[in-house]
């Protein structure tokens, strides 16, 4: 694993996309720490990182894009996976090598909070828990941008794929405010989400009683809390997206805040990628 | 050392490999002969665990390539039909990567590579990055790098495509080298290269075994009947008669006149007949003499036409 992640990330700066990456991020760093810092005198660090939060979604797919499909496309997955190596190892090594490159560039911009240092007050646990939360957030991102790397041979495809599915956790975020919040739609969302499950269960064993079964205990289990407790659906849309939204979990942190259950959300959301990556590669060896 | 059972692979409905079964000793070179997308490189894919089979077993030394990976694919050395090399890095980097994750030992490496850039000659290029060096030389870096790990097993899918014929021999020869310290299965398209090297080989043909054994008993099982080429001296009206009556004589026909005042004739015995003896006999009490007697053994070639187009016919 150590090799490949040693490999992967002198591959970095031995094409020009390390550099990309970093020189892009910096500048468009730079730029916002001068408007939001610097012109302004404000010591308001947190606000200059959740603004750049935003910059995922360009800089990300430079990062991952080749990461995988590169591989494909020039056969040489053919070496990494005809080599001792397991298909984990190949994948966890590629993805420490995207998130050490993104660690180092934001490492370089802890001088903003040194600069700021200097001529003001900053509150240190708020910095340190906005850092964290950036670099938590950027490495799920990371880890999208792997598992799409591994779906083409093609870098610019991988790089549009992924710019998209960010732009759409995005757009997600600003849909979801004009949700509906009432008792009725909540059920049907519950319905919704049973009927996505049982058709999962179905593809899975490939059974129509245990698939019917699924179905009759979930609707039971939606029935019963309608009949318990109405309220219970009430705006339910709402809060299960806020959940699984990357984005809101990052609020916390930017205020200082080290919730644990959202870094183990955002680290379970990694091991998921990860996984479905490694699921992905090794399907593809009996297609 | 390996063995290989009943492979099957689909893609689709499309079949690649259909039910193959063969095994290879240890220290053998085999040989895997087939036209384009026959199967072969599917075939060596399945063995080095790059893709599994629709169904069947491949065994290393004893050891599944689905059951154990890691300890089956440490012994398998492979070099694909495309070279698989990160141009970007050079050659001495690209071998110390590769050695990492075959997991050679920091102390073991340095010798090993010395001794493998040695043998495939890429020593003086070993400061260059791939993406400059000519397709013989990238050829000879993959080959080099599945040799790095020493593994016992050697799968070489068309090793020499590409390359110029004094490079063509040089790695001829480098494989009967390795040959006598590994096991090697070599695929081609190109028979002399197969017949020159390897002391087993395996035709397969829309992912069939359709052919199996030594160059020499292939030539010779597959020639239902020996042919001769005789050049006589004399007329065909005089010698056509003499030879009709020698027994055993299958088939006689006059080939035309090469040299003025002979005759090439194209003679076929029976089965198993050894006829040379009663021809001479029979040319010689007629005053005819044989200039040339040439037995027609079929050559790889034809042996590949054969059996390949004889299963296009049946199938």
């Amino acid at each position: 694993m150590l090799a490949v992640l040693q490999k992967e990330f002198r591959t970095y700066f031995l094409t020009p996309l390390g550099y990309i990456f970093m020189g892009f991020f910096l500048l468009i760093s730079g730029f916002f720490f001068a408007l939001n810092n610097l012109f302004p005198a404000s010591s308001n660090l947190a606000a200059l990182l959740g603004s750049l939060t935003s910059m995922f979604m360009f800089v990300v797919p430079i990062l991952t894009m080749r990461l995988l499909s590169e591989e494909t496309r020039q056969k040489t997955d053919q070496l990494l996976l005809t080599s001792p190596l397991k298909v984990t190892e190949i994948v966890v090594g590629k993805y420490l090598a995207a998130v050490a490159v993104f660690l180092i560039t934001i490492l370089i911009t802890g001088i903003y909070p040194a600069i700021l240092r200097i001529h003001g007050f900053i509150s240190i646990s708020e910095v340190l828990g906005g850092y964290i939360g950036f670099f938590l957030l950027g490495s799920c991102f990371i880890a999208v941008g792997l598992f799409v790397s591994a779906l083409t041979d093609n870098q610019v495809s991988a790089a549009v794929i992924t710019f998209s599915s960010l732009l759409f956790m995005w757009i997600m975020d600003a849909v979801q405010q004009v949700l509906p919040n009432d008792t009725n739609s909540g059920v049907i969302f519950a319905c919704l989400i049973l009927f996505a499950l049982a058709f999962l269960v179905h593809h899975a064993v490939k059974n129509l009683y245990v698939t019917a079964l699924t179905a009759f205990a979930g609707s039971l289990v939606i029935g019963s809390i309608y009949a318990i407790n109405k309220s219970l659906y009430d705006g339910i849309i709402i809060k299960i997206f806020d959940w699984f939204s990357l984005l809101k979990r990052y609020d916390g942190f930017s205020s200082g805040l080290l919730n644990v259950s959202s870094i183990i959300y955002y680290l379970s959301f990694i091991t998921a990628f990860i996984f479905l990556t490694v699921q992905l590669i090794e399907k593809r060896r009996w297609n | 050392m390996i063995q290989v059972e009943n492979i099957t692979k689909h893609y689709g409905q499309h079949v690649a490999v259909d039910q193959l079964n063969f095994t290879v000793k240890k220290g053998e070179i085999l040989g895997f002969l087939g036209p384009n997308g026959a199967g072969k490189s599917t075939t060596m894919n399945i063995i080095t665990g790059y893709l599994s089979a629709t169904s069947g077993t491949v065994k290393v030394d004893g050891m599944d390539i689905l059951e154990y990976p890691e300890e089956a694919k440490a012994k398998i050395g492979y070099l694909p039909e495309f070279p698989p090399l990160y141009t970007e890095m050079t050659v001495s980097e690209y071998l110390d990567f590769v050695s990492a994750i075959k997991k050679v030992t920091p102390a073991a490496k340095k010798a090993s590579l010395e001794k493998i850039m040695d043998l495939v000659k890429i020593g003086d290029v070993r400061g260059r990055l791939i993406k400059n060096l000519s397709k013989g030389y990238k050829q000879r870096v993959g080959l080099a790098q599945a040799l790095i790990g020493n593994p016992q097993v050697l799968i070489l899918d068309e090793p020499t495509v590409g390359l110029d014929p004094k490079q063509i021999i040089e790695i001829r020869n480098l494989i009967q080298q390795l040959g006598q310290e590994h096991t090697i299965i070599l695929s081609s398209h190109i028979l002399p290269e197969v017949s020159a090297v390897c002391e087993r080989v395996i035709i397969i043909n829309r992912g069939r075994i359709v052919a199996g054994d030594t160059p020499e008993n292939l030539s010779k099982s597959l020639a239902a009947s020996s042919k001769l080429l005789l050049r006589v001296g004399g007329a065909s009206e005089a010698v056509l008669p003499v030879l009709q009556k020698i027994a055993g004589i299958k088939f006689v026909e006059v080939q035309g006149v090469r040299e003025t005042g002979t005759t090439d004739i194209l003679v076929e015995a029976e089965k198993d007949k050894d006829i040379r003896r009663p021809i001479f006999k029979a040319l010689s009490q007629a005053e005819l003499p044989i200039l040339m007697m040439r037995s027609l053994d079929l050559t790889l070639e034809e042996i590949f036409l054969q059996v390949t187009t004889q299963q296009q016919e049946v199938s």
